[in-house]
């Protein structure tokens, strides 16, 4: 199921089904990776796949590293590559992939169906315990972990960037959780007035 | 004015007059005066009227602890004037009151005391009838005895909820709660302190202790960036597995703390005697907290109460802030005071030891306090300052499962604490003296850090340096009574001893039946005086009375906090831009926005009805987006749906779709799809829109107890579905650039292929809710868009019209077409709708079947069928209307609409299983009540053959 020529349309991009939702910026910051290439495999096949293709697998709820690519372990068959900035290497991936013959897994769609969001900025942890009830202080929740938690009240996967948390969740929701992180920070500046 | 110079005054700022007004008269104070504070400065006193008396109440603890200062805003009710800040322009007014607060028409209550006695309404309000309460004396009472009033047109305010996580939590800054933060802090541990007050420091703020001890800890405090501290923050329960709910303003931060210490300190208890509620009558801390905090004298000729150092202190603070303190009475011998005693009796105070206040009168209408008796005589003074013991603060404590105890020895009340990861430090847990308090912290910490894997030295149990017992007031009834024990209820000595009389001998009860602790200050001021009557009552000891349980919240809350900010949740479909820039009418459906129809409002009628004609006679366009759409994958996909719906689909050939219909364990209809079975190993199975969720994670149940090779992934948000159905619809796709053919032979009805369409790859299955020649397009939700587009340039030249919701529901309504959860309900079964065609008799099992049998033996009471309305039938009934066979409900009416096509309303309802045959004619009850009959028809209206879906 390769893609044609046809164009790609993200949520928050013109014409997306977030269109005019504006990401807030200021003491929290909130961009937009859902554009950005990654894969993922789930279901019998899929670990011994990508091991044969040397990529190093961590264990459940870890972040591993392969060329540049994060590897990010959400189950014993449930793998997903993310290759921000390194779509290339991501792409050979998938064409052997797609040549390969079974077991070899099965596509999770993660580039279709969640959307890709970065929360940033000087009240980072302050917007975190806004929206996560989890524990995660640095001492806690180290830049290799995963949580596979609620983050702004839907179900979401979250670890660490170097600038903030990666956020991935339901991509029909996107508006909702843009819009429940600005109302984040409004309460931030609010409390910080 | 009552204002005193700095540096008293710690909590206000001289240079920012503020202007109120209470009760309609203007007043001033200053940035950081609390309502209370503010008024005493300005000479009022009487803040509110008592609850069944209407006694005129003021200041007693300065704590805000209990119902005396409790005042109404205009939206507001029930605010401590005691702690809340003034502000500009605050309009505050006294709660409880009929008249005025100055002139309460209900102080005559006071007068008939004796007709009021304890449990009275128990006895007085159960008659003459029996609804007597409901409809006569609970209103009466409501208007008598409510306090605040709610604004049911407050404005909107905001609420945010947070969430904080340490290592330690230390709940109260005083220098109990300052020195265990510290020392965690010091430790290494991530430390949370809070305290309800505006400023850390508890009584090291308005007692008479050397300044340099607070800041000393406070440069300590600020030198750990690992310790943060929550002032202005309520710490208003303790639950299970520490968690704990910090109020802070409008902000409630949800915490889970690993240890926690509980510094939460003691509560000065007032002395009971006659007419001890009268405004000018306050508790030491009270006396003290005006002075240090505010820079208000809380009076001019004081007596004081003393039966501790902190009475003897208080006394020296009157002194110092320039009251004639006329006495001091300390019911103790002499010679125990030591030499506070020395030093109060130097600065020319008359100390008279072994006597009590037995009593004290107030100005005209109790207004204030004029003087009181000891020792048989009166004296004049407006100021009685109390000190003759306290509480410890056992709400959190009791909380986490701490047991109050009495030490008859010391004649203190106690609590002990299992051993685990809540701690207690300071005059909670009896040490009350300063420097006890700080080692007591220490310790506390000491516990939790070593329980938290720090390497600790363990420090030496504290040794209070006060071991002589405490002074116990004797607690007798007044012949005359208004000795209050509890200020909230107006509760007296004899009503108490009354409730043992009655046989209610247990705390639980005499509070049952008393409502003692029932008010705002839950037992604060109440509770051990209450032990005590008890036990002296029924020959008990305090210990084997006890106090009644303790639990969240500590005080009130409101309902904001607890709500805090949620955004409503919204799902959109990739091609919502699409719809809005059609002019699509969007409606939330769940948490779905879906096109209602496309067009303007005042047209709707009209665009409903040409997106229905389009379909019907041309060719539309449904974004069927929000349907659930789950992929099966693995060798044993086949067997996982024969398990988990009701039809064959192991059998089922690669490139065919086919209905499914789920049942849950009761055998009742839960949601119905189509399953295209793409490869061996994998199928697509679509779900209803509302049911997806559930049916999700009842496949991953299902899975995990099974343990078949599948695997099931939820594609519902990364695909996109798009219905072009209509007679021209293959003529549409036809015009489209695609690897897929589209004839009527190449892909039958029921089929499904995967290629490309218009450079989009998609899944394409020949399935339909409308009836027509119809083609489900799904594809990967970025390029939905895209695809989207060139549908609707291919349809251009034939017509083609996105059509919404409404269209749907009627298309698929003229079919018969039913909808889970609108046309079923929790018991439906597959024989109700008629479904028997859906269900395999050849499978040893599916989820449900076994239900199904059995209750296929019980006989089947009713079925789904078609219902018609003649064209022109005046009056239509709604859905849910009561379908009715001898005037008896049998069934109702579960989807009604008006068809254009068939220019008659149509409707889809459960009537009895003997009037199922077509031409049966049923009643049905309208909204209005009318009786109408109805024929009956098969299931679908429109096309009963199904040609036009196979052409």
């Amino acid at each position: 199921m390769a893609a044609g020529t046809a164009t790609r349309i993200y949520p928050f991009m013109p014409g997306g089904a977030a269109d005019g939702i504006k990401l807030v910026s200021g003491a929290v910051v909130l961009s937009d990776l859902t554009a950005s290439p990654r894969f993922g495999l789930k279901g019998c096949g899929s670990a011994a796949w990508l091991a044969a293709q040397g990529i190093p697998l961590p264990a459940v709820n870890r972040i591993g590293k392969h060329h540049g690519m994060q590897v990010l372990r959400l189950g014993n068959e449930d793998i997903l590559l993310l290759a921000e900035g390194v779509g290339e290497t991501l792409a050979e991936v998938k064409t052997a992939w797609h040549a390969a013959t079974a077991p070899k897994g099965y596509s999770s769609w993660r580039e279709e169906g969640w959307a890709w969001l970065r929360l940033s900025g000087p009240r980072l942890a302050e917007a975190m315990n806004g929206l996560c009830a989890l524990d995660l202080r640095p001492e806690k929740f180290g830049p290799d972990d995963i949580a596979q938690t609620r983050v702004g009240h839907i179900e979401a996967v979250t670890f660490r960037s170097p600038a903030g948390f990666d956020i991935l969740f339901d991509i029909t929701a996107s508006a909702y959780f843009a819009r429940s992180v600005a109302a984040v920070a409004t309460h931030i500046d609010q409390h910080n007035a | 004015m009552n204002r005193l110079p700095a540096p008293f005054g710690s909590r206000i700022d001289r240079s920012r007059p503020i202007r109120f007004s209470f009760e309609g008269k203007p007043f001033e104070g200053y940035a950081g005066d609390s309502m209370a504070s503010a008024l005493a400065a300005s000479g009022q006193w009487v803040l509110s009227r008592s609850f069944k008396y209407h006694r005129p109440r003021g200041i007693l603890s300065m704590t805000g602890a209990d119902a005396n200062a409790l005042v109404q805003l205009p939206s507001d009710p029930n605010v401590a004037a005691e702690r809340t800040p003034i502000s500009e322009g605050l309009r505050v007014s006294a709660q409880n009151v009929n008249g005025s607060l100055e002139h309460d028409r209900d102080a005559v209550m006071d007068r008939f005391g004796r007709f009021l006695p304890v449990g009275f309404y128990y006895r007085t309000f159960m008659g003459p009838r029996r609804d007597s309460w409901l409809k006569f004396w609970e209103p009466i009472i409501r208007r008598k005895a409510g306090l605040g009033l709610v604004d049911t047109k407050a404005p909107h305010r905001h609420f945010d909820k947070t969430h904080l996580h340490c290592d330690v939590l230390v709940v109260g800054a005083g220098p109990a709660g300052l020195s265990a933060a510290i020392a965690a802090a010091e430790a290494g541990a991530d430390v949370v302190l809070c305290d309800e007050n505006p400023e850390i420091g508890g009584a090291l703020t308005y007692g008479r202790y050397d300044p340099a001890i607070l800041s000393g800890l406070s440069s300590k405090l600020e030198a750990l960036p690992n310790l943060k501290v929550l002032t202005g923050t309520v710490c208003n329960g303790w639950y299970e597995d520490n968690w704990l709910p910090l109020i802070q303003g409008d902000r409630l931060h949800r915490t889970r703390a690993r240890e926690v210490i509980l510094a939460t300190g003691a509560i000065e208890q007032p002395a009971v005697f006659r007419n001890n509620d009268l405004p000018g009558i306050m508790l030491g801390g009270a006396a003290q907290r005006l002075i240090r905090h505010y820079g208000v004298r809380p009076g001019q000729s004081a007596v004081v109460l003393a039966a501790n150092d902190d009475g003897y202190r208080t006394a020296l603070d009157l002194l110092d802030a320039g009251l004639s303190v006329v006495e001091l009475v300390d019911p103790r011998p002499a010679g125990v005071a030591g030499s506070l005693e020395a030093e109060l009796r130097g600065k020319g105070v008359a100390i008279r030891n072994g006597a009590t206040v037995e009593a004290a009168e107030g100005t005209a209408g109790n207004r204030h306090l004029a003087r009181v008796r000891v020792g048989g005589s009166w004296t004049a003074c407006d100021l009685l300052a109390v000190s003759i013991g306290s509480a410890p603060a056992w709400q959190l404590p009791c909380q986490a499962g701490g047991k109050v105890g009495y030490d008859a020895g010391m004649q203190t009340m106690t609590i002990t604490l299992p051993q685990g990861s809540v701690h207690l430090a300071g005059a909670v847990a009896g040490a009350d003296d300063l420097e006890d308090a700080i080692a007591s912290g220490r310790r506390a910490a000491a516990n939790a850090l070593s329980r938290l894997g720090h390497a600790v030295a363990v420090e030496s149990p504290v040794t209070p340096k006060t071991i002589r017992p405490r002074y116990v007031q004797p607690i007798v009834a007044d012949p005359k009574g208004r000795d209050f024990v509890d200020f909230d209820e107006d509760l007296q000595v004899k009503d108490l001893q009354n409730a043992t009389k009655e046989g209610y001998r247990e705390i639980e009860l005499v509070k049952r039946f008393t409502t003692v602790g029932m008010g705002p200050s839950q037992g604060r001021h109440s509770a051990l005086a209450t032990a005590r009557i008890v036990a002296e009552a029924t020959g008990r000891t305090v210990g084997e009375i006890g106090i009644t349980t303790a639990r969240p919240p500590v005080g009130p809350e409101t309902l904001g906090v607890l709500a805090g900010h949620h955004e409503v949740l919204e799902r959109r479909t990739a091609l919502h831009a699409r719809h809005v820039a059609l002019n699509a009418a969007m409606k939330p459906v769940g948490a779905w926005w879906r096109p209602y129809y496309y067009g303007d409002a005042s047209s709707a009628g009209e665009a409903v009805r040409e997106e229905i004609l389009a379909v019907r006679e041309g060719v539309g366009l449904l974004d069927v987006s929000t349907l659930g759409k789950l992929e099966i994958r693995g060798p044993d996909a086949g067997e996982f749906l024969d398990r988990l719906y009701t039809m064959a689909h192991a059998n089922q050939p690669v490139g065919r779709v086919r209905y499914c219909l789920m049942l849950n364990e009761m055998g009742s209809v839960v949601d119905d799809g189509v399953a295209y079975r793409m490869a061996q190993d994998q199928f697509y199975v679509t779900a209803t829109t509302g049911a997806v969720a559930r049916v999700y994670a009842d496949m991953l149940f299902w899975n995990a107890e099974w343990r078949l090779k599948v695997d099931v992934l939820n594609l519902t948000g990364a695909f996109s579905g798009l219905n072009v159905t209509g007679p021209k619809a293959r003529q549409v796709l036809g015009a489209l650039e695609s690897d897929i053919d589209f004839s009527r032979d190449a892909f039958p009805y029921l089929s499904g292929r995967d290629g490309m369409v218009a450079g989009v790859p998609v899944r394409v299955m020949r399935i339909g809710f409308t009836g027509e020649l119809s083609y489900e397009l799904h594809c990967p939700s970025s390029l939905a868009p895209s695809l989207w587009d060139a549908v609707m340039a291919a349809g251009r030249p034939h017509g083609l019209r996105p059509y919404g919701l409404e269209a749907s529901r009627i298309l698929r309504l003229e079919k018969g077409h039913i909808l889970i959860g609108q046309d079923t309900d929790a018991i439906t079964t597959p024989d109700e709708l008629g479904f028997g065609w859906a269900v395999s008799k050849k499978k040893p099992f599916f989820v449900g079947k076994r239900s199904i049998e059995m209750r296929a033996r019980l006989g089947q009471t009713r079925k789904l069928v078609g219902l018609n309305f003649p064209a022109g039938t005046r009056n239509i009934p709604g859905e849910s209307c009561l379908v009715l066979r001898g005037g008896a409900p049998v069934g109702q009416t579960t989807s009604v609409g008006y068809s254009p096509s068939l220019g008659r309303h149509i409707a889809l309802a459960y009537v009895h299983v003997d009037d199922q045959a077509e031409g049966s004619r049923v009643t049905v009850k309208c909204r209005n009540g009318e009786l109408i009959e109805a024929p009956v028809v098969a299931h679908a209206f429109f096309d009963p053959t199904n040609a036009r879906q196979e052409i």
